[in-house]
């Protein structure tokens, strides 16, 4: 507390106000930046996954044409076979065969079908009869494969009667080849096999997509190719089977999987699948890095808040201030006025602990009205300002000083020397005399001068009183006991004026 | 004014904000390039899983680099090699027959010279002279990766049901297809080219002549033809073997062959199943006459060899490939001995730190490795258009439509006039 500003502290209410205005703007700031932002997010978010599920489902596609195309290459190859008039006019189950011409026409064959299919990577390119007799190409493979009944099996793969073909792999869960068969004769059967892993060129994927795994199933679900090696000949992923089972082309994003499902040819599948973890795993680091951007534009917001809110306030607080100055201090002497004093002295009464001292000293300005009468009440006002400034440099910042009348001043001894009641005692007479001496010093009365002395009376709390009024009364009574010692001193109030002062 | 100063500043802080975030930019994504080479070979089943497996790992420790394989079973892979060559499309790197250098590469030009990527490819595993097998010109245009030579198999199992010994001669081959007919069983069998070398030795043996002189001409006459073209027919009349257009492999798992002439390299080919269902299998002498002289009229070459194409754009990454698969740890335990005991000591060290130094492929290759009296093959005995020939000139006989001798020497004429040497 000073000597100017202890009664109310309207500055730092506005401070307060300042600092929940601040905060107030903060979470405002903060709230519609997390709004702003999350909607983005959302709405990005949704964008997003809309185009991933169609760039999906477009690789899809494009891996099923690619696998259409490279399928009816291979028949194609296969069906060139037909060019050679041997291939489709000659029966090695013949009974009427001359074995020497068999024997050249099986040679003549073997060679034209090696010539057709000298560029590709056919494991097996030739033809099987009925009685398992082969020309052209028949790997060892196949033969062990199939054993002695490889016509019979070969016939079971053809599927499409309009053209008397058909596609297979997996045939005794050996997933290690594709085969296409298309029946030359009633007795034959045109076979062509190639590794599975020559579909590596078909599904090969960008490296953006390398996190992408993609399978070509059979209808039981079977892999008959896997961008994982190690997958070959096993059933799909239960995951991966449970979201596309039954569908035929499909796109399906969920927490978990992002899964492009087609058909290809008629009862094969063609199944793009990645986590959806690692497909929007971008998406998160760039949520992440709005957020960010958010909460430093929240930061930034709140410090700019701040900074002009501030800015804002100080011509307020320094009105509040000056206003508040006004209204406590007496503008003559510069310490407290009345109401003021009364009102912070009467708080730091109440306020009191148990066993704190405090005192009041009421100071009464001897023959005052003559200074104003013989020189004047400009004069008087600067004997008042002479009075606040020696009050004030007698006491300290911790002491309430008053001015309480026209030239009655009043002080409330707020500072505490260590000691007991008599130091205390001691403390507040030094004090007194000092008030004294230094009013003697100030204005001796010669040279025509008025002499300015001043009578004093003090209370002593709790003592003499335990509430504002009644410890001003005591020191009232005890100032009028000076006045009536004849002036220029100071008295305590003692206690048979009991019937003034309530204790 | 300093108010006006601050909301200029704060607006221009603003824009900046709006144009860092919502200012339209070219966006440049560019693609990881990998070099792409191409590697071809033929073999099985086996082989191409594991050449592939080797692959994927090469590929692991080597990201810039991508291979993409091409392969397919023996049959046919020669004469699409051929076309490769010729038309300049052939594979980066590429398994070849020893028998390709002379045709493709007879001045050394045909391969790339693998001297100058020896920074990338250890030769020092291998010897000199097993390098010269791939070296024309003075160039060293191929690396074996073993060595290779017909062997003889059998099925000790089915011999001993029949009371038979394991045959090493002439003769006691053509005595146990009596007693094996009977249960149509062929005490041996073969593919075209194991049959026609089989012939070869049987007719150097009798003759006491060897197919080709010192400078690589053909030095049978009329009636050495005669010999063997009456050789293998006698062979299928006394049902020693299969007719060789009647063979298929998948009988040996059948029981219906009891042996089979192939290479060291085939042996797990040929008998793995046989040897899966609980029948011992041997490699047995080399036969002939007498015991004594097992191995004359027989022949070892390079099983394949690796090369680098004339023709290649990546030369370094074809040679780290190279090196990955002649010297590497994982190549050699994946390929095992499954073409042969490898030559590469690198290879052959992880093999016996392994243990897998054993097997009938093994003692296949020791068999041969131990004869000192194996020849080194011409590749003229490999080609197959006088393969093809022969085994026409043995149906005319067969079928009645010449006599041996007319067969015999239309085929020696017609030998004659390719000047296939």
């Amino acid at each position: 507390m000073s000597k100017g500003d202890n009664s109310i502290a309207s500055p730092q209410k506005v401070n307060r106000q300042l600092f929940s205005m601040v905060i107030g703007y903060a979470v405002i700031i903060v709230i519609v930046i997390l709004t702003v932002t999350n909607l983005a997010i959302k709405k990005t978010d949704n964008v997003l996954q809309d185009k991933v599920v169609s760039m999906s489902s477009s690789l899809d596609v494009q891996m099923k044409l690619n696998m259409n195309s490279y399928l009816a290459r291979m028949e194609s190859l296969g069906t060139i076979a037909f060019s050679e008039e041997k291939t489709y006019t000659y029966d090695a189950t013949d009974p009427n065969n001359d074995e020497y011409e068999a024997l050249n026409t099986e040679k003549a064959i073997t060679e034209k079908l090696y010539s057709l299919c000298i560029m590709e990577n056919f494991v097996d390119y030739g033809i099987v009869y009925r009685n398992n007799r082969t020309v052209g190409k028949i790997s060892n493979g196949t033969s062990s494969l199939f054993g002695d009944r490889m016509f019979e099996e070969l016939s079971t793969m053809i599927t499409r009667q309009r053209t008397n073909d058909g596609w297979c792999a997996g045939y005794q869960d050996n997933f290690k080849r594709i085969y296409y068969v298309k029946r030359v004769h009633d007795n034959a059967l045109l076979v062509l096999s190639f590794y599975t892993s020559e579909l590596e060129s078909v599904f090969d994927n960008p490296e953006t997509l390398d996190d992408m795994d993609i399978r070509l199933v059979n209808k039981d679900y079977n892999i008959l190719y896997s961008s994982r090696k190690e997958e070959s000949g096993k059933p799909l992923p239960t995951p991966i089977l449970e979201r596309v089972k039954g569908k035929t082309s499909a796109s399906v994003m969920d927490d978990n999987y992002l899964v492009s499902v087609s058909s290809c040819g008629e009862e094969w599948y063609i199944i793009c699948s990645i986590p959806t973890d690692i497909i929007l795993r971008e998406k998160n680091d760039m949520s992440l890095f709005i957020f960010m951007v958010g909460a430093i534009a929240a930061i930034v917001a709140m410090l700019m808040c701040a900074v002009f809110s501030i800015k804002m306030t100080e011509p307020v607080k320094q009105a509040v201030a000056f206003l508040n100055t006004r209204a406590t201090n007496d503008q003559l002497t510069g310490i407290l006025n009345k109401q003021a004093f009364s009102e912070s002295s009467a708080r730091l009464i109440t306020s009191a602990s148990d066993g704190a001292e405090h005192a009041m000293i009421l100071l009464d300005l001897d023959n005052f009205k003559g200074i104003n009468d013989s020189l004047g009440h400009a004069y008087g006002d600067k004997v008042l300002a002479k009075t606040g400034s020696i009050l004030r440099a007698e006491f300290s910042n911790e002491d309430f000083i008053g001015r309480v009348g026209g030239d009655e001043f009043c002080v409330l001894v707020n500072s505490i020397p260590s000691g007991n009641e008599t130091d205390y005692k001691d403390f507040i007479i030094s004090k007194c005399q000092s008030l004294c001496r230094t009013f003697g010093e100030n204005y001796t009365g010669e040279d025509g001068t008025y002499k300015v002395s001043v009578s004093i009376g003090v209370a002593m709390f709790p003592s003499d009183g335990k509430t504002f009024e009644a410890l001003f009364s005591a020191a009232d009574k005890a100032l009028y006991k000076s006045k009536h010692k004849g002036k220029d001193t100071y008295s305590f109030y003692e206690n048979d004026d009991t019937e003034v002062a309530d204790k | 004014m300093k108010t006006f100063s601050r909301i200029a500043a704060s607006a221009a802080a603003l824009a900046l904000i709006l144009e860092c975030g919502c200012g339209h930019k070219q966006i440049v994504t560019s693609q990881h390039e990998q070099t792409e080479i191409t590697l071809s070979w033929w073999g099985n089943d086996s082989r191409n899983e594991y050449t592939l497996e080797a692959v994927e790992l090469f590929k692991q420790q080597h990201p810039d680099i991508k291979v993409k394989c091409s392969y397919s079973e023996w049959s046919g892979y020669e004469a699409r090699s051929r076309i490769r060559m010729i038309s300049d499309t052939e594979a980066d790197v590429m398994q070849i027959n020893v028998g390709w250098l002379g045709q493709f590469s007879a001045d050394g030009t045909g391969y790339y010279d693998l001297s100058k990527v020896s920074d990338y490819v250890d030769l020092s595993s291998f010897p000199d002279e097993i390098l010269s097998y791939g070296t024309r010109n003075g160039i060293l245009n191929a690396v074996p990766i073993a060595m290779n030579a017909e062997t003889v198999y059998i099925n000790k199992s089915i011999f001993e049901e029949h009371g038979l010994e394991v045959p090493v001669t002439w003769d006691a081959l053509f005595k146990s297809a009596d007693v094996l007919s009977k249960d149509n069983i062929y005490p041996l069998s073969g593919a075209s080219k194991a049959i026609w070398l089989y012939c070869i030795t049987y007719t150097e043996q009798k003759n006491g002549k060897t197919i080709l002189d010192d400078k690589g001409n053909f030095a049978f006459t009329e009636k050495d033809w005669e010999t063997a073209v009456d050789f293998y027919i006698r062979m299928v009349d006394k049902k020693v073997i299969p007719q060789i257009e009647n063979f298929k492999k998948v009988n040996i798992e059948k029981g219906e062959y009891a042996g089979a002439v192939a290479w060291v390299s085939d042996a797990i080919n040929y008998f793995d199943s046989t040897q899966k269902n609980g029948d011992e299998v041997i490699a047995a002498d080399y036969t002939a006459f007498t015991p004594e002289s097992s191995g004359t009229g027989w022949y070892e070459k390079p099983a394949t060899l690796y090369a680098i194409s004339k023709n290649t754009d990546h030369p370094k990454e074809a040679a780290i490939l190279l090196n990955f698969l002649l010297n590497s740890k994982d190549m050699a335990q994946l390929q095992g001995v499954e073409k042969g005991i490898p030559i590469s000591q690198t290879a052959l060290n992880t093999l016996d730190k392994k243990g897998m130094l054993s097997g009938l492929q093994y003692e296949a290759s020791e068999m041969m490795n131990s004869n000192d009296k194996l020849r080194e093959m011409d590749p003229v005995l490999e080609n197959n258009d006088i393969i093809n020939d022969f085994f026409s000139t043995c149906n005319l006989v067969m079928y009645d439509k010449a006599s041996l001798e007319e067969a015999a020497s239309g085929f020696y004429t017609a030998l004659n006039e390719k000047n296939l040497q």
